[in-house]
């Protein structure tokens, strides 16, 4: 296996000209559409990717007729179609890697629901930055706004930058491309388990990085991102976090080495926040919500939580929802102390990742007030955020490797 | 009268010899059983803990179980290992198997009219029983109030504190009980006082979440009438059902 230095994840400008593409076929795999969805589907990504031999999976049916000179139509599984719909799970990638394999393709893009509103250049720039074969994973990097992919902005983001060294604001992606040996990584690390219950997540960028692959990041534009169909965010917490925790776990031995995170650097300058904002209502309820989980969860957060930090989240608690904010490097700590705590299993799991919820609204609610439904503000927030993360990680090593020097 | 004296000493030393060259077996007995036990439950442990080690059984297990259910067996474990869990399992398994043994050698070696070990073994296995039921009660009681406070607390209710400590007595006041009725201790009075303690909490609690989540409770029935005639779109995890409208939040 090729051991390539992680280069920075760049943002690839999707106009960049194409240098060489290889010959042998690209492997497009798409959700499930309707018949009028999937041939305008297929006519744009022709007009995109002219001349590039093409293998479409949907798993819908095809016919002969289907298949043109250049476009290969392919049923793809159903059994192994995604079963989250919001996000891509290790059977996806297992069903294209195997169809990849098959047809000996030289690389695989991977498009989740609503592909329709990916933008063409998002989809050129996933593939070509595959094709060209510098790249092994290509993450799209979508607009997004102040209250859009709040997850990924507080926590998957900042937690993989610090901990992989690679610059992925959507970790968990919708859309993905990665080249052949990117997919027989995938294969080898989630072999299919027949007594584990739905297909799990996958996190490609800590696969990638655990390996030294390249990572990309690339401009995609807007994109209609699909919700979970599962209403209950604490279930859907204790889901995400939980495997993002037991990847971390599982790859300890490859972030306790002195690893370099990507440089985090907010390029504008913060503007002071107004006092009134027209969310000011709605912060005011989610900072009295946080103010009523501190009283309750404080005997639970003392397991897990320092002194230090249990001080800051009651300064935090007791800020008036003009003032109310989430220090970043409290944010930090507290989601290391997390991480901890699930690796040593201070307490049940299932009641850890309860006890997170009220402190990851609270971080959303201090950075509605910070962004001001500002989306460069916001951006910068988030870059803050992933800077505290990078600047705290010799904490959760310490602690990490010696966990007796301290005990909440 | 001082040969009298002497004689009655002389028998009593005697006897008390006698009990002892008697009694001195049978706690020989119940030690080398114990110590014998032990050290064959020891063997076994360790054997079973490397058994089980080279099968993996941790991580198969930790593979089909699904984070924060109450049932993964790992959270109950010590250490939260399972192969240690059932190590230590099969020790103690023929520690008290040692005891028992022990004690029905050390009541045959006694007196032979001697009814110990009729009396004692099944007392000291509903003592065994009411201290394994005081032990999981707890745990219980301190999962399950847990659950209900972070529960609670995410579903921003006010008294989940309240909601919690009720819960958590409720189920130690239900152990306490059994226990007391496993040891038969108490007869009719425990269970007399466990009704109305028990029918106390529930009512309690009943009049506490009543009261207090009238409002919440009336909305969210208004909720349910009002969904048939104009149900919206499929609601995100984000807007979760509140009081105050917040903004169009996405979490992923």
């Amino acid at each position: 296996m090729s051991t390539l230095p992680i280069t920075e994840a760049e943002n690839a400008s999707a106009q960049q000209p194409l240098t060489t593409r290889s010959d042998a076929p690209l492997l497009i795999c798409l959700p499930s559409l309707t018949a009028d969805g999937l041939q305008t589907m297929r006519d744009r990504i022709a007009a995109a990717l002219p001349g590039q031999s093409l293998l479409i999976a949907t798993p819908d049916a095809v016919e002969e007729k289907d298949s043109s000179d250049n476009i290969t139509m392919l049923n793809l599984a159903t059994a192994t179609a995604s079963d989250a719909g919001w996000a891509l799970t290790a059977s996806d990638y297992a069903a294209a890697s195997h169809l990849a394999a098959e047809h000996h393709a030289a690389a695989i893009l991977i498009l989740g629901a609503e592909a329709l509103s990916l933008s063409d250049f998002g989809l050129l720039g996933l593939a070509d930055a595959v094709l060209a074969g510098k790249t092994d994973l290509a993450l799209p990097r979508y607009k997004t706004g102040p209250h859009d992919a709040l997850l990924s902005s507080a926590l998957l983001y900042p937690l993989t930058n610090a901990l992989f060294g690679t610059k992925a604001h959507l970790p968990l992606p919708l859309d993905v491309a990665f080249s052949p040996r990117m997919a027989n990584r995938f294969t080898m690390a989630h072999k299919p388990d027949a007594g584990t219950q739905g297909s799990p997540l996958v996190w490609p960028v800590a696969e990638a990085a655990t390996v030294a692959f390249v990572v990309r990041e690339i401009e995609a534009g807007e994109r209609t991102l699909p919700q979970p169909t599962e209403t209950n965010l604490n279930a859907l917490l204790a889901e995400i976090v939980g495997s993002l925790f037991n990847d971390i776990e599982a790859k300890a031995s490859f972030w306790q080495r002195a690893r370099q995170a990507m440089p985090v650097k907010p390029n504008i300058e913060p503007v002071r926040t107004i006092t009134e904002t027209e969310h000011l209502e709605d912060i005011r309820a989610m900072a009295e919500s946080f103010h009523n989980a501190y009283t309750n969860l404080q005997e639970i957060w003392s397991l897990v939580l320092p002194p230090q930090s249990l001080l800051g989240l009651k300064k935090v608690s007791r800020a008036p929802a003009e003032e109310f904010e989430m220090p970043v490097d409290l944010w930090a700590r507290t989601v290391y102390d997390f991480v901890l705590a699930y690796h040593f299993r201070t307490i049940n799991r299932g009641h850890l990742l309860g006890a997170f919820t009220p402190l990851y609204l609270a971080w959303i609610a201090s950075h509605l007030r910070k962004s001001a439904g500002d989306a460069a503000l916001a951006a910068f927030h988030v870059e803050e955020t992933a800077a505290a993360f990078v600047a705290e990680k010799p904490y959760i090593v310490a602690r990490w490797r010696w966990p007796d020097r301290f005990n909440p | 009268m001082y040969q009298q004296i002497e004689s009655a000493l002389r028998q009593s030393i005697q006897r008390v010899l006698v009990v002892l060259v008697r009694f001195l077996p049978g706690i020989l007995a119940l030690l080398l059983a114990v110590v014998l036990f032990t050290a064959v439950g020891f063997l076994f442990a360790a054997l079973v803990r490397r058994l089980l080690t080279a099968v993996r059984f941790d991580e198969r297990l930790a593979s089909n179980e699904k984070t924060g259910s109450p049932t993964n067996f790992s959270d109950w474990a010590p250490s939260h290992s399972p192969t240690l869990l059932v190590s230590r399992v099969v020790f103690w398994i023929c520690a008290l198997a040692g005891i028992a043994v022990g004690i029905s050698a050390f009541d045959a070696s006694y007196f032979a009219d001697s009814q110990l070990s009729q009396f004692v073994l099944p007392y000291l296995t509903h003592i065994l029983g009411a201290v394994l039921l005081l032990f999981f009660g707890s745990l219980v009681a301190r999962f399950l109030s847990r659950s209900v406070l972070i529960g609670a607390v995410n579903a921003q209710l006010q008294y989940a504190r309240f909601l919690s400590l009720g819960i958590k007595w409720l189920v130690l006041v239900l152990t306490a009980t059994m226990a007391l009725d496993h040891l038969g201790i108490g007869g009719v009075i425990v269970e007399l006082a466990f009704g109305i303690l028990f029918g106390g909490i529930v009512l309690t609690l009943s009049l506490a979440v009543g009261l207090g989540s009238r409002d919440l409770v009336s909305r969210s029935i208004e909720k349910n009438i009002e969904k048939p005639m104009s149900r919206p779109a499929e609601p995100s995890p984000s807007s979760e059902s509140s009081e105050v409208p917040r903004p169009k939040l996405r979490h992923f």
